[in-house]
């Protein structure tokens, strides 16, 4: 379990890192961030670049920033930095609940925020949270910057609309509206793994009818997937448990091809994913209802 | 003269134990912890080469070609093996069925995923693994068999070309008139149970260096080995070398469980070794290595269980068919696993006959290995959950049912059909107080009322036996020749008074060097600090088995305390010629000789070693002046196995009742343990921290076989988890909080009465959370009679039983 020979460097700036990646094929290029993906990819010899390009050393990728809109994270933020922010908890607590769901202590302490997002991992927990919170994935390349909203960035498996030569720098995610509730849970055989299948979302409650739903799962498909029939189906209706079961599983049947693996059929996760949109939406219901009256 | 061994701590020189019996501070932690221990990896010797090994990608193919040029070629490299050099230079493995080895490399045909096909020795791990890059290996693929019951049918695939079929072995043994009781039977109950394949995964996995002196033709190899002993005999049988001729230097390890086999990696450095003029090569088995053909896999099962009843519910016979799937070849004597039920085929129980159906079938998958516990856990699994579907279908309380069929406490020492000798035990004293700690009553009322709300919550009583201090003659039936398996040790006192214990096993973690420190101290009346615990390579050593069978704690209590007494014999004779008197009239105590009637005249263990170092002139001719002596110990009166294998084989039966609740969610089928209660009784409790250490960890590791381990192979003999992230081990989030009360009836045939117990609770616990989750889904109509319960088996058990029960009330 020896990585197959590279060339490494770690350039301080990003415009260095982009002037690199102009000098080299980009498809041979593999940029590193916590390494906690990539490193087993090439320790295993699944992943062959020719150069590997450090990010570790490129300054101002690290952040946590609040601003009008709601909030920023640099590309090369920790997980760990995002547990341990109270900005986060207090913003977003989803993707704070979302943040100590992925692997453990150690993990978190390397892996970033934009290399869960690039590396795209259809089980991830980040890309569906990014779906619902309607966020935003800033990328760098010699062409100039580009913003994508999390719903073009997620390809399929290990894929994203990224090109080989751009370099994401940041993620921002917007406020989200007052009285909004949310929940996030996932189903995984151990404490700390890539989940089997897990599901998030948001949605208000006014005058008793359910506003703005957002509904998101992961695990189940070649990506994480946002439900938007399913999502029209319960905009303007009372969030009763049959309104509910009924949306749960209209998200499950709109699953195409769901995942196979040793540890779960596609059935048993097509049938997951409908029980926790159900759960995720009761959660996210009373949340909201909890909210409205606190208000 | 014959050597007393004390049998109970009173019979200690000592006023009062201070040590043995109680937790002290584990002698072995400072070095671990500080990362001071000199693990295999650490070793570094001069001109020392790295070894990479090519495997088979294919389960079953005939080998048409191997190149190697391009990888001979590369900078780095000094030598490649391939399977010519395994036929030129070394032997197929000894194997259990005999005849069932294969060549460390394979020759003409590979026959399971990871099969050895070349090796590289070259300058770095990285530079050896660049050139597995360059071997081509052409290969003409056959059809594989991945499951037991084809591969039994004669137009199955052959797995072996040296073989005429796949079957290993096919016997039934009978022990009593079993037809007669399930004849006469009030009740039969029958089932058929699956029990996946997982094993052992030690935080380390096995490396080595090995290194062949071409002139003398020596074999020098530094390894991280459970029983260097066993190891350097096998190796000796494989390279057709006198046993003299081959040194195992054991370093301590991060674990074994059964799983540091690495016979196959040791032999290709071996060979690589030759091939390079005897330079030292080092191979480090790493985790994807391990996981893909490693020592780790065991205990691939399937089972049809029946049990016979009397009217009032006692337990009158057992038919225990088994379908053991060992894989490819049998060189790593998973067939012992199939054997070892013998010990206690009948459980706790007073069940008077019983016969056994065994098939040892080969497929292409890796050859099985040995894991804790080395077979029971899975047989007291099927026990047990017979045990169950009985208590349920009479109405009976499930540990009431237990209880009534227990042997009593009054009938040990109690020979079971399967011809192996309970040392002792109290069954009854056990249950009383696992029920007790658990507030067992409570926890069905609890559970009644969760049940109302609908909720899936169970609770699983289990009870087991765990078998102690191995001996081959368990193994008869698989082709195990032999009986006795001995452990020794020798104690030194030097001029000062310090002692030091030499020994043949290295660290493992069970932490027997602390025992030897708890056992020298309170001998000699030292501090631990003045004892010394040294490891040996098996040329100097004595006899070793090292640690296995749940035995070393007890044999090498026997060892040590058998050293201690004939050093004290001898000092007491010396210290009778310099009082001028007999050694009769000698008493050992505290560590002082003392003559017997004359106050104030006697002399300490460092005295007395000072002067027979010093002054050997005053010593009687006879007397060998030094304060040394060796004991090889081995269990008493173990008898060859008859024609049916009964024998006394283990020497020690502990016992334990384990209680678990656990509740199920009915939509994923993900299982929560609640609570984990256990009552145990391994006789004399050593180093009860040791004891607790165990417990724990095995408990953990019966939960990872009850929910999450399992080794998936596809049905063209694929294997599917070949990484932890599809080979899922429990974690410390997955480990219940584990509640423990001990009793103790000390075993009258062991010294000091302990019995072995480091394999532990996993017996127990598989079952028992089995019994907990089939009490869960009880209600539902539904039982789960698969090994692991993972949450998708249980989900679809739980919708199928559902939608049976909607059906049949549509119908109504
Ligand atoms: C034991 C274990 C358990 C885990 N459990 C989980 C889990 O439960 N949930 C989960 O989501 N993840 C899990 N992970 C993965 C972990 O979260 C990784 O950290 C994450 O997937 C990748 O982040 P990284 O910073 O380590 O990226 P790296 O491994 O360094 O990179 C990953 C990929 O992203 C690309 N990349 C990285 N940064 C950029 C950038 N700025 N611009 C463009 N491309 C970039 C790299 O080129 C690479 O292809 C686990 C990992 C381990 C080892």
């Amino acid at each position: 379990m020896k990585p197959a020979p590279f060339e490494y460097v770690a350039p301080s700036t990003i415009s260095g890192v982009l002037e690199i990646l102009g000098q080299n094929d980009p498809d041979e290029v593999k940029l590193m961030a916590g390494g906690q993906s990539l490193m087993p990819l090439l320790n295993m010899r699944l992943s062959r670049p020719a150069l590997v390009i450090d990010l570790g050393k490129v300054a101002d990728l690290d952040f946590i920033r609040e601003t009008d809109e709601g909030v920023v994270i640099g590309a090369m933020t920790s997980k760990r930095a995002v547990e341990d922010s109270e900005l986060i908890l207090r913003e977003h607590p989803l993707l704070w609940e979302s943040t100590v769901a992925i692997g453990h202590p150690p993990i978190r302490n390397r892996g970033t925020v934009g290399g869960s997002m690039a590396q795209a991992d259809p089980a991830s927990e980040y890309p569906a949270v990014a779906l619902v919170l309607g966020a935003e994935l800033v990328a760098v390349s010699a062409r100039g910057e580009r913003t994508i909203p999390a719903d073009d960035f997620f390809v399929t498996f290990l894929t994203t609309c990224l090109e080989p030569d751009e370099v994401l720098t940041e993620i921002r995610i917007p406020r989200l509206a007052p009285r909004s509730g949310w929940a996030f849970q996932e189903v995984a055989r151990r404490h700390g793994d890539f989940a089997i299948v897990g599901a998030t979302a948001t949605l208000r409650l006014e005058a008793g009818v359910v506003v703005d739903p957002r509904i998101a799962v992961f695990g189940v498909a070649d990506r994480a997937l946002r439900f938007s029939a399913a999502e029209s189906l319960l905009t303007g209706q009372a969030a009763s448990d049959e309104m509910i079961d009924e949306v749960a599983s209209q998200a499950a049947a709109a699953v195409e091809d769901p995942l196979e693996d040793a540890h779960a059929s596609a059935d048993y996760r097509r049938h997951l994913a409908g029980v926790l949109v159900g759960r995720v939406l009761r959660e996210a219901a009373v949340r909201a209802a909890e909210a409205s009256t606190g208000a | 003269m014959a050597i007393e061994i004390p049998k109970s701590l009173d019979q200690l020189p000592t006023t009062r134990p201070r040590y043995v019996g109680r937790g002290i501070r584990r002698v072995e932690d400072v070095g671990l912890l500080t990362g001071r221990v000199e693990f295999v990896d650490d070793v570094v010797l001069p001109r020392m080469l790295h070894c990479a090994i090519l495997r088979s990608p294919l389960p079953h193919a005939r080998i048409t070609g191997v190149d190697t040029q391009a990888a001979e070629a590369l900078e780095g490299v000094t030598a490649v093996v391939t399977g010519e050099d395994a036929r030129r230079w070394s032997l197929p493995a000894q194997s259990s069925p005999e005849g069932w080895g294969t060549h460390c490399i394979a020759g003409d045909k590979v026959h399971y995923v990871g099969e050895p096909v070349a090796a590289v020795a070259a300058s770095s791990r990285r530079v050896a693994e660049d050139a597995l890059e360059l071997i081509e290996v052409d290969y003409e693929p056959f059809e594989a068999v991945a499951d037991p019951f084809e591969a039994m049918k004669p137009e199955s695939p052959r797995v072996l070309d040296a073989q005429e079929t796949n079957v290993m072995l096919d016997r039934v043994f009978t022990w009593g008139d079993v037809d007669g009781a399930f004849a006469d039977a009030a009740h039969v109950f029958q089932e058929k149970f699956r029990w996946n394949r997982l094993g052992a995964n030690p935080t380390e996995t096995f490396g080595c260096i090995s290194e062949w002196d071409p002139m003398s033709l020596d074999l020098t190899i530094h390894g991280s080995i459970q029983s260097p002993g066993m190891f350097g005999l096998g190796r000796a049988a494989t390279f057709g070398l006198p046993s003299n001729k081959v040194n195992i230097i054991s370093h301590p390890h991060g674990g074994s469980f059964g799983g540091k086999g690495g016979t196959r990696g040791c032999d290709i450095s071996c060979l690589l070794s030759r091939k390079v003029g005897g330079r030292p090569v080092k191979w480090i088995e790493d985790r994807g290595e391990y996981l893909l053909s490693g020592g780790g896999q065991a205990w691939d099962r399937h089972y049809e269980v029946a049990l016979a009843l009397d009217a009032q519910g006692i337990v009158t016979g057992l038919k225990v068919g088994l379908v053991d799937d060992l894989g490819a070849t049998g060189e790593a004597y998973g067939a012992i696993s199939a054997a070892k039920p013998l010990a206690a085929f009948t459980g706790p129980y007073t069940i008077p006959v019983a016969q056994y159906d065994l098939k040892l079938v080969a497929t292409n998958k890796l050859p099985c290995g040995p894991y804790r516990g080395m077979g029971p856990p899975p047989h007291f699994f099927v026990l047990e959950q017979m045990m169950d579907i009985a208590a349920r279908s009479l109405g009976e309380d499930p540990a009431e049912f237990r209880r009534k069929n227990f042997i009593p406490a009054d009938q040990f020492p109690y020979t079971i059909p399967s011809g192996n000798e309970y040392d002792s035990g109290n069954y009854g004293e056990v249950l009383d107080q696992v029920l007790a700690l658990s507030d067992y009553s409570a926890m069905r009322a609890a559970q009644a009322e969760a049940r109302a709300e609908g909720r899936l919550v169970g609770v699983g009583v289990a009870s087991a036996i765990e078998p102690g201090v191995f001996d081959w003659n368990a193994y008869a039936i698989v082709g195990m020749p032999g009986t006795g398996v001995p452990e020794g040790a020798t104690v030194n006192i030097d001029i000062l008074g310090n002692a030091t214990v030499r020994v043949g096993f290295s660290l493992e973690g069970q932490g027997q060097y602390t025992l030897i420190t708890q056992l020298v101290a309170d001998y000699f009346g030292y501090e631990p600090e003045d004892v010394r615990v040294v490891q040996l390579d098996t040329q100097s050593a004595p006899p070793s088995f090292g640690p296995g069978g749940s035995r070393l704690g007890v044999a090498i209590t026997g060892a040590v305390l058998g050293a201690c007494e004939r050093i004290r014999e001898k000092m007491a004779r010396v210290v009778a010629v310099l009082m001028q008197s007999e050694a009769e009239n000698i008493e050992f105590m505290d560590g002082k000789f003392m003559l017997k009637g004359a106050p104030g005249a006697e002399m300490t263990v460092a005295e007395v070693a000072g002067t027979m170092l010093a002054r050997s002139d005053l010593l009687p001719p006879d007397i060998d002046p030094r304060p040394e002596a060796t004991h090889v110990w081995t269990a008493a009166g173990r008898t060859p196995a008859d024609e049916q294998g009964r024998a006394k084989s283990y020497l020690t039966a502990a016992h334990a009742v384990h209680i678990v609740q656990v509740e199920i969610d009915a939509e994923t089928g993900m299982v929560e343990i609640q609570r984990y209660c256990l009552a145990d009784d391994c006789g004399t409790r050593l180093n009860p921290d040791t004891v607790e250490g165990q417990t724990e960890g095995s408990v953990v590791q019966g939960i990872g076989a009850a929910l999450l381990e399992e080794y998936v192979y596809d049905e063209g003999a694929q294997p599917l988890t070949t990484s932890f992230m599809d080979y899922l081990m429990p974690t410390v989030f997955d480990a219940p909080k584990i509640e423990m009360v001990a009793v103790v009836t000390p075993s009258p045939f062991t010294p000091l009465g302990a019995k072995g117990c480091g394999e532990g609770a996993i017996h127990t616990t598989p079952a028992a959370v089995m019994c907990a989750i089939n009490d869960a889904l009880a209600p539902l109509g539904t039982s789960a009679r698969e090994v692991p319960a993972s949450p998708m088996r249980l989900w679809k058990l739980i919708s199928e039983a559902r939608n049976r029960a909607s059906d049949e009330s549509n119908d109504d």
